[in-house]
């Protein structure tokens, strides 16, 4: 169990660093959404059920598709200025 | 310059794993009993024969600490108010045609147990882990699948912006109402048991006197508020890009 609590712990890390660290900002919101789910599993194992429950429904839904609406809003820098679709978004 | 970057990056790695190692020395020092003093032991002792409540988290939040619950869903009505006044404007005109039939098809499939799912998280609130709050969050995440597979405006004519006001607002006034019960009775705003709430077998569905009830009210509030706030947002989104649409066309005609 040990190693199950460590291997969590080494991986909220790595999820953490991705998420500030990476360029694209669609990785970065899906890693949050992991680190949310891996942030769930610690506060099960700290016996805080009750916030394991908000932790996972806010953070891996409720903050995931605000970010994916504001990224889908967003103009990208990397790509040509284009006329965008009003259809294809949310 | 790029010096710079590696020595952020390498700060930044430093500070992720030093708080990682910080958080498994907090799991593995948990199983030392002699860690539950002060307010928490008397709750542990005291809660099942106060309250009724088996889940003692809720019980704090809806009975020794109900007031601060209510400054709570307070702020997040505030929030939800001041999110509708900033992004209203006039009927949307367009939103998403939604997602493919198979998408469709598979949250048709899986609504109804999320649905079940968040309806048992706030009515076993006072039993098991969860309560309003988890609850409604999860019925706010319903109607935002909902958006995002069907489109906005297919939720808008499943549940309207006004039902899902007014849902908030019966919610907000029930919590104030069972409060002003107990201050009927002379136990104070939001007494639970002193108001003569029936307690109820400890461990029964229909025990702990007012915490299910609140755990409704809250319920209510917070799924209907979560789920204005998202809606109005995307709504605001798919209209400014037609308000810009005419105002470019509206130049180009002077």
């Amino acid at each position: 169990m040990e190693a199950f609590f460590a291997f969590v712990c080494v991986f909220l890390a790595l999820t953490a660093l991705v998420a500030s660290e990476a360029s694209d900002i669609l990785s970065a919101v899906i890693s949050l959404s992991v680190f949310g789910v891996l942030m769930a599993m610690v506060f099960v194992i700290l016996q805080a059920p009750d916030v394991a429950l908000t932790q996972a429904v806010i953070n891996s839904g409720l903050v995931t598709s605000f970010f994916l609406v504001a990224y889908s809003q967003t103009q990208k820098k990397s790509l040509p200025k284009q006329e965008k679709d009003p259809g294809d978004d949310i | 310059m790029r010096l710079r970057d590696r020595l952020h990056d390498l700060v930044l790695l430093c500070l992720c794993l030093g708080m990682g190692w910080w958080l498994w020395e907090g799991v593995a020092a948990i199983d030392d009993p002699e860690y539950i003093i002060g307010p928490a032991a008397y709750y542990l002792v005291n809660t099942a024969k106060e309250t009724g409540a088996v889940n003692v988290v809720a019980a704090i939040l809806f009975d020794y600490r109900g007031i601060d619950t209510l400054g709570e869903a307070t702020v997040i009505y505030t929030t939800v108010c001041g999110v509708a006044m900033l992004f209203s404007k006039s009927k949307y005109k367009k939103s998403s045609a939604g997602l493919s039939f198979i998408a469709r098809r598979g949250i048709s499939f899986v609504v109804p147990f999320l649905f079940m799912y968040g309806s048992a998280i706030i009515l076993m609130g006072h039993l098991s882990p969860g309560g309003g709050f988890q609850g409604g969050a999860v019925f706010a995440t319903i109607t935002i699948l909902f958006c995002i597979v069907f489109g906005s405006s297919f939720e808008a004519s499943r549940i309207s912006p006004k039902t899902k006001e007014t849902i908030e607002s019966l919610g907000g006034l029930l919590f104030v109402f069972i409060g002003g019960v107990g201050l009927l009775a002379g136990a104070g705003f939001l007494a639970n048991t002193a108001a003569g709430f029936p307690r109820g077998q400890v461990g029964n569905f229909l025990s702990a006197g007012t915490i299910p009830l609140l755990n409704v009210a809250v319920g209510m509030k917070v799924g209907a508020g979560l789920s204005t706030i998202f809606y109005s947002m995307v709504k605001v989104l798919d209209l400014e890009f037609n308000e810009q649409l005419t105002e470019v066309m509206d130049n180009d005609k002077n």
